[in-house]
């Protein structure tokens, strides 16, 4: 999956936008949205949110999470747990790299933000890569992936699914009289 | 501003009662469709209700578009929605017709093989370029090399020439139901089988093969 289609799902999360205009409540195929009140607050996607902004139509808040008190404790526990800590939310990544490229006005203490998140991004990539390691390694037949993102896994998802299909492949012509896998496929 | 834009068009699926959905359950089944679909190895039963329904929704939308006053606001917003869905929506029919490229006999097999009353793997337009693909690709073969060969050679099974769908390709999924004692087959030799609980809400990494019913009946997510 090419990760501008991760991005285009991301675009689908709900945020908080101030309207400086007014318009009636709008009955889109997705659900309705609004009434926009000048000055009062409103959910919008962030598809909508980042468009009007664009047009200098709105001020996104930024959602609850994106807090640099907040995100370093996210960072300390990320550090310390071996496993992948829950997310405030599971584009968190996308999130934060469309706010702070386009709206980045709006959000307070935007460089901290940006390097906090990417610091946790990393530590969870090093723990996914680590595990990818084992469950090769180990030759697993089954790995449970709580709190992993979607944009997380597309990272590792063509080169770790490839070569686990070849090493099947592999293998399974190693064992004699098997005749799963056989070296049909490509 | 018209009352055009009004009608969210919920008068959907007016004439299959037994299965109301609202529009945005609509587009969500169709992500849903979209995402199995990507990521399946296989080519999964198609939604063509589904697709008929969107696709209904957008030309219903379309129609009241054009009769709002250019500039209009609130229209904008509903075009930027249209162009989102319509980019799902063709990202869904490209990747099927792209696996029907790539294993066409072997769709093409199943279709001749399936029991009256069974639903097809194919919509019917489906269908007609999976077979027009497999004349063209057979015309194509006889035209550029078959004909030269020795009489002997002249034939080739494209059944056996293209490559199966495997399998037993790993797939990233999510529970949307929870699901007990699905078997997992060991790796190796040396190791066991297990069964491991699927519980709701959970992501796992394991072979396509042992999920795949659970995939067409809606109960995992691939992702």
């Amino acid at each position: 999956m090419d990760p501008s289609e991760v991005e285009f799902l991301a675009e689908k999360e709900l945020v908080k936008i101030i309207p400086n205009f007014s318009l009636d409540k709008i009955f889109l195929i997705g659900g309705d949205l609004g009434p926009f009140n000048p000055g009062l607050s409103v959910d919008v996607p962030l598809w909508l949110a980042l468009n009007l902004k664009q047009r200098q139509k709105c001020r996104i808040l930024p959602p609850d999470w994106m807090d640099v008190e907040k995100l370093e404790e996210m960072r300390a526990l990320e550090r310390k747990e071996d496993a992948f800590t829950p997310v405030p939310s599971l584009y968190y990544m996308e999130i934060t790299k469309l706010l702070l490229n386009h709206a980045s006005d709006n959000i307070p203490k935007a460089d901290e933000i940006r390097t906090l998140v990417k610091d946790i991004w990393d530590t969870r990539i090093a723990k996914l890569r680590l595990s990818a390691d084992s469950f090769i390694n180990q030759q697993e037949a089954h790995a449970q992936l709580d709190n992993l993102t979607l944009m997380e896994i597309n990272t590792t998802r063509e080169f770790l699914l490839d070569s686990l299909n070849f090493m099947f492949k592999l293998r399974s012509n190693l064992q004699p009289g098997s005749s799963k896998g056989q070296l049909t496929d490509y | 501003m018209s009352d055009a834009l009004s009608d969210d068009g919920s008068d959907i699926n007016q004439d299959d009662s037994q299965d109301v959905m609202t529009p945005a359950e609509l587009i969500a089944k169709l992500e849903e469709a979209w995402l199995n679909e990507k990521f399946s190895p296989e080519l999964l039963e198609n939604k063509s209700e589904v697709v008929e329904c969107v696709m209904e929704q957008l030309t219903h939308m379309e129609s009241n578009l054009q009769r709002v006053k250019k500039g209009d606001a609130k229209a904008s917003f509903h075009r930027m929605e249209i162009d989102r869905i319509r980019f799902v929506l063709s990202s869904y029919l490209r990747s099927r017709l792209q696996k029907i490229e790539k294993f066409f006999p072997h769709v093409l097999e199943r279709e001749k093989s399936r029991v009256e009353g069974q639903p097809s793997l194919l919509s019917p337009e489906e269908f007609a370029f999976a077979k027009e693909y497999y004349t063209n690709t057979e015309t194509y073969l006889k035209a550029v090399a078959l004909k030269r060969m020795p009489l002997n050679l002249q034939t080739v099974d494209l059944l056996k020439a293209v490559p199966e769908p495997c399998l037993d390709s790993f797939v990233f999924l999510r529970v949307k139901e929870k699901q007990e004692n699905i078997l997992v087959e060991p790796e190796t030799d040396d190791q066991r089988e297990y069964i491991v609980d699927l519980e709701e809400g959970s992501q796992h990494l394991m072979r396509y093969r042992t999920v795949a019913p659970l995939v067409s009946n809606g109960a995992v997510q691939l992702i």
